[in-house]
């Protein structure tokens, strides 16, 4: 998630605190502390799983990669999908967990691009996989109150 | 601003503008919370004129620091004058300020129109339930009437950029991919596919260049509890355009609420049919669908600048992080159901 969780939790206990002043306008105490609450509760529904959502979309974004670099003919991008696909999530620490998933997106998205621009029936049955992989990720980041 | 000085300055400024009135104070002044692009508070300006004691709701619209949108106030206060008096319903427009002089940052000043709810949260509980179809069809009959306005005839031609028919699917999409190229903060594999689709299959040109709220949404409206709709709030995104980019916002999946229908409030075919009648113009499904996903790369561009603002850190405000963790999955997600791949 951005920004991080960490970071916006540290922002709302520095407001929370700041709150919990007398002279604060009750309307602005009400709409902060309302806010923060929101927050606080979206927070707490991500944090559990953050850490499982992110290795199992890695995992996945490395297993297309791999398969990209084998209908990708131009030698210098089948080796940047080669070594993408050949990481490990050594650290689970979120911050090391997102920037690997940026780094795999990048790629992704490049694959995604020529997948279209081919349109062979290899590069189309990729492609199948790229967006039941886009949509299986968005499920598993689906918060309970998503409006989709 | 500590809220003292904003309401001595505030008075200060009010009586300039009120050379015939004395005694004017600004009295009752309340932050309304849940605008992430301007800082929105009510207030009751009292005054004497000729002896007599008069007060009057309003309402102030000022630039936080750091805005979540970068708009130019003049074209949203402009947008409100030139429907105000006619069948949409606006709030009467009184002052606009472009300098930082007065207040800090530029603001306007506006009727208050008062007694009514704008928050999509009682809408689905009783006493609005059973008005919801109604107000549904008033909600896409009044988007059906902004298509239908001349821009040339209401002064916003004079104000808001010129635009051809051919290009305005084009000037919009670069503009807003623009945005994310800026402030993307993670790559956006989905929009940048949807991207890529809108690319390659344009729309045919607008039927007509027409006024374009820009953020044309439950949420965005003044409504009672028998379906009636009484002022057209947010006008800040407003430009020339194509009017089906307009309804293609409203039927981003985003604005269905969990409720399973645009808006919240009515079937599609309904809503397209009382927006046609308004309008005069058609909906043709191909063309609606393109701006219905195009609404999804727009609402993606203003979900990611709102994680882009908190991260620079000269707003901290948590109204931020709540559209960047509550509705950037969920935009993906939208985008995907246009789409076909959910």
């Amino acid at each position: 998630m951005t920004p991080a969780v960490s970071q916006v939790l540290a922002d709302l206990a520095g407001r929370v605190a700041r709150n919990a002043a007398p002279n604060i306008p009750p309307a602005d105490r009400a709409g902060e502390l309302g806010l923060s609450a929101l927050l606080l509760g979206l927070a707490a529904e991500m944090w559990d799983g953050a850490a499982e959502i992110l290795v199992q979309e890695n995992a996945e974004l490395r297993s297309l990669l791999a398969a990209g670099a084998k209908v990708w003919g131009e030698e210098s991008r089948r080796r940047w999908l080669e070594a993408l696909a050949q990481g490990r999530d050594e650290s689970l620490r979120l911050s090391a967990l997102q920037s690997a998933n940026g780094e795999l997106k990048v790629a992704l998205i490049a694959l995604h691009a020529e997948l279209e621009r081919r349109g062979d029936p290899d590069a189309k049955a990729l492609e199948s996989e790229v967006w039941r992989a886009l949509a299986a990720a968005s499920d598993r980041r689906r918060l309970s109150g998503s409006p989709v | 601003m500590e809220e003292t000085e904003l309401v001595q300055r505030l008075g200060a400024y009010a009586a300039a503008q009120m050379p015939g009135a004395q005694d004017v104070a600004v009295t009752e002044i309340a932050r309304i919370t849940g605008g992430a692009s301007r800082q929105t508070y009510r207030f009751t300006l009292a005054w004497t004129e000729g002896g007599e004691a008069r007060r009057r709701g309003l309402i102030l619209r000022r630039d936080p620091a750091d805005s979540l949108i970068d708009t130019e106030r003049r074209v949203e206060f402009e947008a409100y004058r030139a429907f105000h008096g006619g069948e949409v319903p606006v709030p009467e427009m009184l002052w606009l300020e472009e300098g930082d002089a007065a207040l800090g940052s530029p603001f306007f000043v506006a009727e208050e129109i008062a007694g009514f709810q704008a928050g999509t949260g009682p809408l689905w509980t009783a006493p609005y339930l059973d008005s919801l179809p109604a107000l549904g069809r008033r909600k896409w009959t009044i988007l059906g009437q902004i298509a239908r306005a001349d821009p040339t005839a209401l002064g916003l031609a004079a104000v808001l950029p010129a635009t051809r028919a051919e290009d305005v699917w084009r000037r919009e999409l670069d503009h807003w991919e623009g945005v994310l190229d800026a402030d993307e903060t993670e790559p956006l594999p989905v929009i940048r596919a949807a991207i890529r689709w809108l690319r390659a299959n344009p729309p045919p040109p607008a039927q007509k260049v027409a006024v374009v709220h820009g953020d044309y949404r439950t949420g965005n409206f003044l409504y009672d509890a028998q379906g009636g709709i009484h002022g057209v709030l947010d006008w800040e995104m407003c430009h020339l355009g194509d009017p089906l980019e307009d309804l293609g916002w409203s039927f981003n999946p985003v604005w269905y609420f969990g409720q399973g229908k645009p808006g919240g409030l009515l079937p599609r075919d309904e809503a397209v049919a009382a927006w046609e009648a308004a309008s005069g113009l058609t909906a043709a499904p191909d063309a609606l669908k393109w701006w219905e996903l195009f609404a999804c790369v727009k609402g993606q561009a203003i979900w990611v600048s709102s994680a882009k603002t908190w991260l620079d850190g000269a707003n901290r405000d948590p109204i931020l992080v709540y559209p960047a963790w509550a509705l950037i999955n969920a935009q993906d997600r939208a985008a995907l159901k246009v789409m076909g791949h959910l």
